[in-house]
């Protein structure tokens, strides 16, 4: 997951998105803050369905409605955002472990910022941040076709954006052994 | 370390937005600044209230209080953001932002300056008067923050 502040806006203006029937969830702790979200919402014909004040409360929600994208803020009183993304994908709710999730920050603190990276968010946006670069967001993680990992205790989709070889030594167990079982094989063949 | 790797399946907001009819992106960017135009003022009033509680916050009386008081002052600021943030109020935003860089910064085995949240407060009510088009103003008051920073937390202060 990646910051977007400094991502242009690079949606076509005559680009069309439809998102009428889109079941969506906004969790944050201020009534204001909230508001300015569903208006932006609003505007883009995305009519929030579920507004939560507090993690709890989107929690009994998720547990019987199925919802197609989550906004939700990091820092709120009880448990926070980090922690109810964390909680979501690890709750095994089909198909809501697996919903786009977007996160929004006023500011991370540094001690969590590993726990924005590691909780399972597809996005993390920090403020301030345009309509434009929201619905560019929205439309991508509608769009995001990363597979979802399990490794140690993440869940949530591959961290990695893009598919670079790594310059230096492999050091990944499982591709050192698929490299040792390569080299085997191909020394049985020469045999 | 075991992956397992669950191949992901099209969400059903992939499937929606693809659907006939909807807005274009031209248009829901209009609607959406018309919809949050109406709350500019809101805005502004929750901006003020916000940045007179921060002036009026007292340090605490005793070293037990001080992280409660401070996590009041760190919400008051991102409060500030939050409103702030759809309405190109970028100085505000910064001014913040860079509270609450201070805050997060502080040691917990020292007393925290509190006067660095007056004079964030000061800044903000100054910045909320100055009229639009005083940027050397702004940007003089940005810079005296960041110094503050840069004082504070060594290697805090971007850009």
């Amino acid at each position: 997951m990646r910051g977007m502040n400094g991502v242009g806006e690079t949606l076509r203006e005559s680009a069309v998105f439809n998102f009428d029937g889109a079941m969506t969830m906004v969790v944050d702790d201020s009534p204001f803050a909230m508001e300015l979200t569903a208006q932006a919402l609003l505007g883009f014909g995305i009519k929030v369905r579920h507004t939560c004040a507090e993690a709890a409360e989107a929690i009994k929600i998720l547990q019987t409605h199925p919802v197609d994208l989550i906004l939700v803020d990091c820092e709120m009183p009880g448990m926070s955002g980090y922690e109810f993304v964390r909680w979501l994908r690890r709750s095994g709710l089909e198909p809501n472990a697996y919903a786009p999730v977007i996160m929004t920050a006023a500011h991370v603190r540094r001690s969590k910022v590993s726990e924005a990276r590691d909780c399972g968010a597809n996005f993390l946006i920090t403020k301030p941040f345009s309509a434009g670069v929201l619905l560019e967001r929205i439309v991508w993680v509608a769009k995001d076709t990363r597979p979802f990992l399990e490794v140690g205790d993440y869940f949530g989709p591959d961290r990695r954006f893009k598919e670079e070889p790594w310059p230096g030594p492999e050091r990944r167990s499982e591709e050192i052994r698929k490299a040792q079982f390569e080299a085997q094989r191909r020394g049985s063949i020469e045999l | 370390m075991t992956v397992i790797t669950h191949n992901r399946r099209r969400s059903r907001l992939s499937t929606l937005i693809d659907q006939p009819g909807g807005v274009s992106v031209g248009t829901a960017l209009k609607q959406a600044h018309a919809n949050l135009a109406e709350y500019e003022a809101r805005s502004r009033e929750v901006i003020e209230e916000q940045v007179s509680a921060l002036a009026g916050m007292k340090p605490p009386p005793s070293p037990e209080q001080a992280s409660a008081a401070l996590d009041q002052a760190y919400a008051r600021a991102s409060a500030v953001i939050d409103a702030a943030g759809p309405f190109e109020m970028k100085d505000i935003c910064t001014a913040a932002a860079n509270l609450c860089d201070l805050i997060d910064a502080a040691p917990e085995d020292q007393s925290f300056d509190w006067r660095i949240v007056t004079v964030h407060a000061q800044a903000l009510r100054l910045l909320l008067t100055l009229p639009a088009e005083a940027n050397d103003a702004r940007a003089q008051v940005l810079e005296s923050l960041k110094d503050v920073l840069k004082a504070k937390v060594p290697g805090g202060a971007k850009g």
